[in-house]
């Protein structure tokens, strides 16, 4: 079982999920290139100037530890890098790496296009890439760190937020947000062909139900299941009921 | 302490002050202050915030706090704020903008704790509120300042990288790639095109063509062109200018219109490309809506992009430079074509001046025609008798046989608007740039014609005369096919060059071939028939004209049979091969006939020319042998004026006759008569007359040679006169002759 966490912060963020499935998945937590501690020297502009780029990572990172039949759990844009990460395989000759997709919160086209609404107008994203780039000004690898709590008392903690925990080098940020949320693969839903389950939060105003209805409907023979929990991060605010989620999916 | 009644006492106040309701604090403090449940719904909220929102604490509770923010906010507080408080239990100094009552942003700065139940569930955030207008404002002028900055920084870069890679640029080719990628790159623009202004052929509207372009179909360039023409030097004098695609261009020029939609642009920036304020062409970019890669753009799909001043500047110098660049591309360019071009010429000089003759020039000038400048050649020559077509080659030698074919469909006749015709005609190149399907069918003879120029996709033509001495020798044409494209002025320029040099060798060839016609026909008049048949003798000939030089030979022969049965027998050689000795050689022929009525001794016959010799005119001087034979007998006279000795071969034993020479012919006639030698010539026995040619070399004296020929003789071993003649000159000659060879053998049977 692979987790790929969403835009926003790292691998940290299935820390209440991930540990479940261990006991029955060989289960694998990786940070996308930018986020987290991995390498940013690994970061190409040009390869992740589109979601692929994020896609052939985790492909590379299934032969790399040779797996097959892998459950790809995918939050957020994650949920899209996945289904690209499908077709990534099959066209390397692979199709069997990935046995069964769990898209946690998707979004395929966050700016509405026509009759088809994602939630965001251009206006929206701009503004989003303005909040942004408000709390990225000063951050840098020099800086103390902007983001963390005042724990004197758990410097471990405090350790391992400078380090790594939601902080991410500006302009890396910068261009994972123009990728995550101006990329429509709307049309790659079609292509995917292992069973898929859609999360669907409630009250989410980044993957609003519309969307994940839309993802539903244009993902072959795949399962919807929403959930009580609110906001777009169900697996920190309601980790029971997402884990229970993906289990019944699995299991059923 | 003591205080007085009346003064106010400032420890009490101060004491009063401290002592304020919590509430009131809570309520008023200099902050926002709300507390909300784990999903966001507002639990509890003060009066500060309600204040700056505009809003009364009933509206804001039960509300989601995230509802309160931005769009942007929200995300960033579902992304980052929510995991963070999730994982950490707070967070400081988050930058979020809360949307008022009246619709406008407050900028704050939120600091939130997450206030947890034993066992670590999430119960209540407790967040305070800053306002941060100011600060925010400050911040974002910072990072405009940086923006711009780097922006500045990322132009100068362009302004390098441009140098640089132009620098390195060698070709014209190499400099539309350099301008089209980087001035697309500065612009982020869809599209690019580099646009020249072609050298026009003649006076008249300027060519354009596209050097290089990247993310532009085809058709908008050709609508560009199209629309272009007319009105270029207005637009190359507007500087750099944006074209929007707009109301009034979807109306005045919709094809243009249709094509930027159908390619995605919303406006074009033209750009002048110029060198010291020649006018070179325009770097066309379009702009439209879509960043590279398939990322949905942010600009509004109606939206139009605009080009602020530093990117003018930017495109501005990007021009200069660029002009700059295509003037040195071009200059070394024409440079290497100019050697190029000589050293081709100088080549073709080479091998058109080792041609023999003229079927082999022409031959070779089509070789060299298909190698580098053409892919068909045809040439024909006018005589006297009309258009001859000795030649048509292709590149290809598996299209050959079409162009063979081409070849023998002759020429069409006079009047014909053939450009081949035409420059026959008006004696001046004919050059067609554009071979287009009326002038085809124009120039075709028939329908196969049509075919086979079909067939080799010809899409260009020139014609060049070859004119020597006033006289049109024929006409070069060459034709491109599409793979080379059109032909160029320089190309044009080569060709007529070539057609100079043809005319030369041509023309040289041609006399040449004259010389050698008029030698052979000379010779062929000049020479004796073969001998006559003589009862008793069996006789042999041979006359070899030498290899080098010109052709025609001062040797003769000459046999008589005499009305008393005698045979009359001559062998001279006149000194030189050229036509003088040739001339001179029948004159003295002609006139040893006439001498021969009075049937006068051989010594006799040499005494007589040489009295009259400064009579006849003669110009030259001349050996000879004169011999009479009676068959019956074999009575045998000679004598030799400075001419080798005959060879006598008999029974197997070969000896020079000793016959005295007297004075060559025309030298000044000696005191005493010539002498005559006298013998008897038996019967089985062969004599051998020959001039020097057979026994003379360059590397060998006449003795040596002489002694070859006793030797050859001797080893024989025949009598018959035409099996020794060929032995003999298998022996002794080679190859290559200097002289010419007269040789005479008979044997008295």
């Amino acid at each position: 079982m692979v987790f790929a966490h969403g835009f926003g912060c790292d691998q940290v963020m299935w820390r209440f999920v991930a540990p479940d499935f261990e006991v029955d998945h060989r289960v694998v937590l990786f940070d996308h290139v930018g986020a987290g501690r991995s390498d940013l020297r690994a970061y190409v502009p040009e390869k992740y100037a589109s979601l692929r780029g994020y896609a052939q990572d985790i492909v590379e990172i299934c032969h790399e530890l040779e797996l097959s039949d892998v459950v790809l759990v995918g939050h957020s844009v994650s949920a899209m890098i996945g289904v690209l990460a499908l077709q990534e395989a099959a066209s390397q000759g692979t199709p069997k790496m990935f046995g069964a997709l769990v898209m946690v919160g998707p979004n395929p086209r966050y700016v509405d296009d026509g009759d088809y609404v994602g939630g965001f107008s251009r206006a929206d994203i701009a503004g989003l890439l303005d909040a942004l780039d408000s709390n990225h000004l000063g951050w840098s690898a020099k800086m103390a760190p902007v983001i963390m709590g005042n724990h004197p008392e758990h410097p471990e903690l405090a350790e391992e937020l400078t380090n790594s925990f939601c902080r991410t080098d500006p302009d890396i940020a910068r261009q994972f947000a123009r990728v995550t949320f101006l990329s429509d693969n709307r049309a790659d839903l079609a292509d995917v062909a292992v069973p898929t389950l859609v999360l669907q939060c409630s009250e989410d105003v980044i993957a609003p139900d519309v969307v994940g209805r839309y993802v539903h409907g244009a993902v072959p023979g795949s399962t919807f299941t929403q959930l009580a929990a609110t906001g777009h991060v169900p697996h920190l605010s309601s980790p029971e009921e997402t884990t229970a989620a993906i289990r019944a999916f699995l299991t059923g | 302490m003591n205080p007085a009644a009346g003064e106010p006492d400032p420890g009490a106040q101060l004491g009063r002050l401290l002592e304020e309701d919590p509430a009131d604090l809570y309520e008023n403090a200099p902050m926002g202050y709300l507390s909300t449940l784990p999903d966001g719904r507002i639990v509890k909220v003060n009066r500060t915030f309600c204040a700056w929102t505009g809003r009364a604490p009933d509206d804001l509770l039960g509300v989601r706090f995230q509802e309160l923010l931005t769009i942007g906010g929200r995300v960033f507080h579902e992304t980052h704020v929510v995991p963070l408080l999730r994982m950490q239990g707070a967070v400081r100094e988050i930058a979020l903008d809360v949307v008022r009552m009246d619709g406008s942003v407050l900028p704050c700065l939120i600091n939130a704790v997450e206030v947890r139940g034993e066992d670590g569930a999430p119960l209540l955030v407790r967040a305070t509120l800053f306002e941060a207008t100011a600060r925010r404002r400050y911040e974002r002028e910072l990072l405009n300042a940086q923006r711009a900055a780097e922006e500045s920084e990322g132009r100068s870069r362009t302004v390098q990288r441009v140098v640089s890679d132009m620098a390195a640029a060698t070709s014209v080719a190499d400099v539309a790639a350099v301008v089209v990628d980087r001035g697309r790159e500065a612009l982020g623009a869809r599209g690019a095109a580099l646009v020249l202004v072609e050298e026009a052929p003649a006076a008249g509207v300027p060519r354009l063509h596209t050097e290089h372009s990247a993310g532009m179909s085809g058709e908008l360039l050709e609508e560009l062109r199209a629309a272009a023409i007319g009105q270029l030097a207005l637009e190359l004098a507007q500087g750099v200018r944006t074209v929007v695609l707009d109301d009034r261009m979807r109306t005045e020029r919709p094809t243009v219109a249709a094509a930027m939609i159908a390619d995605g642009l919303s406006s074009l920036v033209l750009v002048p490309v110029t060198a010291d304020n020649r006018r070179l062409g325009v770097l066309v970019l379009g702009l439209g809506s879509g960043v590279r890669g398939d990322l949905i753009s942010l600009d509004e799909p109606e939206a139009v992009r605009t080009t602020g001043p530093a990117d003018v500047e930017l495109l501005w110098t990007l021009g200069r430079q660029a002009g700059q660049a295509l003037e040195r591309a071009r200059l070394l360019e024409e440079t290497a074509r100019n050697a190029e071009r000589s050293a081709f010429l100088l080549e073709a000089a080479r091998l058109l001046a080792s041609a023999a003759d003229v079927a082999e020039t022409v031959d070779r000038l089509a070789d060299i025609a298909v190698e580098r400048l053409a892919d068909v050649c045809a040439i024909d020559l006018t005589s006297e008798h009309g258009v001859t077509r000795p030649v048509v080659r292709h590149r290809d030698p598996a299209r050959q046989g079409v162009a063979e074919e081409l070849r023998q469909r002759q020429l069409p006749q006079r009047g014909a608007p053939h450009p081949a015709v035409q420059a026959l005609q008006q004696r001046r190149t004919v050059w067609v740039p554009v071979l287009d399907e009326d002038l085809l069918q124009q120039i075709t003879v028939d329908e196969r014609h049509l075919e086979i120029a079909h067939d080799l996709d010809l899409v260009s033509l020139i014609a060049v005369p070859f004119v020597a001495d006033g006289r049109v020798l024929g006409v070069i044409t060459l034709a491109a096919d599409s793979r080379r494209g059109r032909f160029t002025a320089a190309d044009v320029e080569v060709a007529e060059q070539l057609g100079l040099q043809l005319a030369l060798a041509v023309s040289k060839a041609q006399r040449y071939e004259l010389d050698v016609r008029t030698s052979h026909t000379l010779q062929a008049n000049l020479l004796p028939p073969e001998p006559p048949e003589v009862g008793g003798l069996r006789m042999a000939v041979r006359y070899l004209a030498a290899t080098q030089g010109v052709e025609v030979g001062g040797d003769f022969y000459d046999v008589v049979r005499l009305p008393d049965g005698h045979v009359a027998l001559a062998v001279g050689d006149v000194v030189g091969h050229d036509i003088t000795a040739a001339a001179t050689m029948g004159q003295l022929n002609s006139v040893y006939r006439a001498l021969l009525v009075d049937r006068p001794a051989p010594s006799a016959m040499i005494d007589r020319l040489q009295a009259s010799w400064s009579l006849l005119g003669l110009q030259r001087m001349a050996t000879a042998l004169f011999a009479t034979l009676d068959p019956v007998n074999g009575q045998l006279r000679i004598a030799s004026a400075g001419h080798p000795p005959p060879l006598l071969l008999s029974a197997g034993h070969a000896e020079f006759l000793p016959v005295a020479p007297s004075r060559m012919l025309g030298a000044p006639p000696a005191p005493a008569p010539a002498h005559e030698w006298a013998g008897v010539l038996p019967a089985g026995a062969s004599l051998v007359f020959f001039t020097d040619g057979l026994v003379e070399s360059r590397s060998a004296d006449i003795d040596t040679g002489l002694a070859h020929l006793l030797a050859a003789v001797e080893a024989s071993d025949t009598s018959d006169p035409d099996e020794l003649c060929d032995r003999l000159l298998t022996d002794l000659t080679g190859v290559h002759r200097a002289d010419d060879i007269a040789l005479l053998v008979l044997t008295r049977t």
